[in-house]
């Protein structure tokens, strides 16, 4: 049986305690092209049930839930069955499992939330902010996975005098810290005018990425293992054009 | 099937709200100019410390703060990485160190920012994010002391002007008087001193400004006032992520191994944090310098050796080759095992961390990985495969449940592993700039 769920994590719990004692259990929460004669279920998310199973692991490993949270926000296409094999290991051992690494589930869920974590490590570093005229930072970026309200304390500690909005332009939706407080919204486009000395910053930075280069050692594919293609199109220095 | 929301076109609303209210007040605004940002960033550049890790600097109402991990903000297309904002105060140096582009006799244009611009590009790239901080460093204008105090002045109205918190790592200036140095280590995370080349000799060579006396006397002064800072429990912060330096290879005639045990003895005595090897690269033409730049990879091997010291448990006097340098042809690691056969293999189940992280192939991360599995299960190869653990070199020096499925004999596993590094050169063509190196890379000769 497969079982279609919205992704959050009420949702999550419920299919979860649906799906456990089902053998051939499939969860998925995005379209899945049905084999014959498969049957599935859309599980919604049950509120009083999700709390019970959130109770119950807690009481099992009191630190699982965040893993599932970090689960949830992978960009991987398996991330539900990742999620599912782990969560049925904890429940089946009645115990802490990260450890046993040897096991599949462990090692696949231990892979699957790494990835998340050193994207949001390497988006410490490789998100660019732009300065609008209020003197508020908007930066806009790309993540593999959905990470931008995880990025928010890092920033917040360090630029906590600027109000600021980190934007997840793929998965249209936007973090932002308004000086005070802390939200997610729907955003699609943002529409802002830019302070009139950001653009010379913009070219002193591009200047200082050119000098500091040592032209005769050049390792293009070191420099492109440690900064994928795919985030270039944020990041002014990379930007085709520059 | 994911249920798709449609998105309410709140977009406009939420950045009014945010960007109506108005952040703190700029500062007068003094832009460094382009030419001289260039200037001061080529000179700055052949220094290879790039860390940004060990200051957990808080922020107390300002801008920035330490990041205990490091953080980079960019790579270049030498495949370095961006982490801090790498510049000089100065290139105007009354110094003649012969290996250097800013010497005083050399002919090249100079330039001198003001301490506001440097704060001005530090916290304007800073709250872009484009860099973790600044590494600070200068020639020594007019004198060591006026050099000094120009250092000091900058990063001071950093911190209590600006209000920055970020990281600053900032370059000693040899025979700079003592109560300089003390003062800027009250607010600089990091200092260092570059010792440059290995020996005295050396030094008087080309260096004959610098002395071994001049480097290392500030380097054990603030060792001790920094213990006695922490020992004491004071209050504020003193050079929080310690001390670096760095050595150039391959501009003196000084072997891998002498190198390697001063590297070794700056660790233990000197409480230094880093060693930086910087293999040279010819920008000024003179008699007493090679021509030819030092190959990447000898450079690579030391750093190899510099992590063994670190974190392996090694000592410099175990990796060194007769010959007095560390092995082309095999990794510090491999090289060593390969000598020591008696050892191994060793079973992964049993042999304690010490052993596992001695064996080639094996990192800090695939030893702690294996340590903690094997308290659930007895390991076999296909369990360290799944665990990711790199089988290409370890699965020679390793048996898993008591299956062994490397080779036999000492010849035939250093052919086989030879034969891979070769492999990995051969690909890894771009890796090697200089042409000797990639020529052997190219023929599969060493």
């Amino acid at each position: 049986m497969i079982y279609f769920y919205d992704g959050t994590k009420d949702a999550f719990l419920t299919a979860f305690l649906i799906a456990y004692p089902d053998e051939d259990a499939v969860l998925v929460s995005h379209a899945a092209q049905l084999s014959i004669g498969q049957r599935s279920v859309f599980v919604c998310a049950d509120r009083e049930r999700a709390r019970r199973a959130e109770a119950r692991l807690k009481e099992l490993d009191k630190d699982c839930l965040h893993e599932l949270d970090l689960l949830l926000r992978s960009g991987q296409e398996d991330r539900d069955a990742v999620a599912f094999g782990y969560f049925k290991l904890i429940a089946a051992r009645g115990c802490p499992v990260r450890k046993m690494l040897a096991e599949d589930a462990v090692a696949a869920a231990e892979e699957c939330i790494r990835r998340v974590e050193f994207e949001i490590h390497r988006f410490h570093g490789f998100l660019r902010f732009m300065e609008c005229e209020s003197g508020a930072l908007y930066a806009p970026f790309s993540p593999d996975n959905d990470i931008c309200d995880l990025l928010v304390p890092h920033f917040r500690t360090r630029l906590c005098e600027f109000p600021f909005v980190i934007h997840d332009v793929g998965r249209k939706k936007a973090a932002v810290f308004d000086g005070k407080h802390v939200f997610t919204a729907p955003l699609e486009r943002a529409e802002l005018a830019l302070s009139s000395d950001e653009e010379a910053w913009q070219d002193l930075w591009k200047k200082y990425y050119k000098s500091v280069n040592i032209p005769s050692r050049e390792r293009l594919k070191q420099m492109r293992g440690y900064m994928p293609v795919r985030y270039w199109k944020f990041i002014p220095e990379k930007r085709e054009g520059s | 099937m994911q249920a798709r929301k449609k998105l309410p076109n709140k977009s406009f609303q939420i950045l009014k709200q945010t960007f109506d209210i108005p952040a703190r007040a700029c500062y007068n605004m003094v832009m460094i100019a382009t030419e001289k940002l260039k200037i001061l960033t080529e000179s700055a550049k052949y220094d290879v410390s790039c860390s940004s890790s060990g200051s957990a600097r808080k922020n107390e109402g300002g801008i920035g703060n330490g990041y205990i991990a490091g953080c980079c903000h960019s790579f270049t297309p030498d495949g370095r990485c961006i982490s801090l904002l790498k510049i000089l105060l100065s290139n105007d140096c009354i110094f003649r160190c012969k290996y250097c582009m800013s010497r005083a006799d050399a002919d090249t244009p100079r330039a001198t920012a003001t301490p506001e611009e440097i704060c001005e590009l530090t916290i304007d790239f800073y709250k872009r994010n484009y860099i973790e901080g600044l590494f600070l460093s200068s020639a020594v204008v007019r004198s060591p002391d006026f050099a000094m105090e120009q250092l000091l002045l900058t990063v001071k109205k950093l911190r209590t002007e600006y209000n920055f918190h970020g990281y600053i790592h900032l370059k000693g200036i040899p025979r700079a008087d003592p109560l300089l140095v003390h003062e800027a280590a009250l607010y600089a995370d990091r200092m260092s001193y570059n010792i440059e080349l290995p020996t005295e000799a050396s030094l008087q060579l080309l260096a004959p400004q610098k002395s071994k006396q001049s480097l290392l006397a500030p380097m054990r002064q603030l060792q001790r006032e920094r213990r006695i800072f922490r020992e004491e429990k004071r209050k504020g912060h003193f050079l929080p992520a310690g001390q670096t330096t760095q050595l150039i290879v391959g501009a003196s005639p000084e072997p891998d191994g002498q190198i390697l045990r001063l590297t070794q003895s700056l660790y233990r005595t000197a409480e230094l944090k880093r060693v930086y090897f910087s293999s040279y690269v010819p920008v000024v033409h003179d008699a007493l310098l090679p021509d030819t730049p030092a190959g990447s990879l000898r450079e690579h091997r030391l750093y190899q050796a510099d992590w063994l010291l670190r974190f392996y448990g090694f000592s410099a006097e175990e990796l060194i080759e007769e010959d007095g340098n560390l092995s082309p042809d095999f990794d510090p690691k491999c090289a060593w095992a390969l000598s020591h056969m008696q050892f191994f293999p060793v079973e992964v189940n049993r042999a304690p961390l010490e052993v596992l992280l001695r064996v080639p192939g094996i990192g800090a991360r695939s030893a702690y990985k294996i340590m903690e599995a094997r308290r659930y299960t007895k390991l076999t190869f296909e369990d360290l495969k799944k665990m990711r653990v790199v089988l290409k070199r370890a699965r020679h020096f390793i048996t898993a449940n008591g299956k062994f499925y490397g080779s036999e004999g000492e010849a035939k596993i250093r052919g086989l592993l030879a034969a891979g590094e070769r492999a990995a050169q051969a690909t890894q063509l771009s890796l090697f700039s200089d042409p000797e190196t990639a020529r052997s890379a190219l023929s599969g000769e060493l």
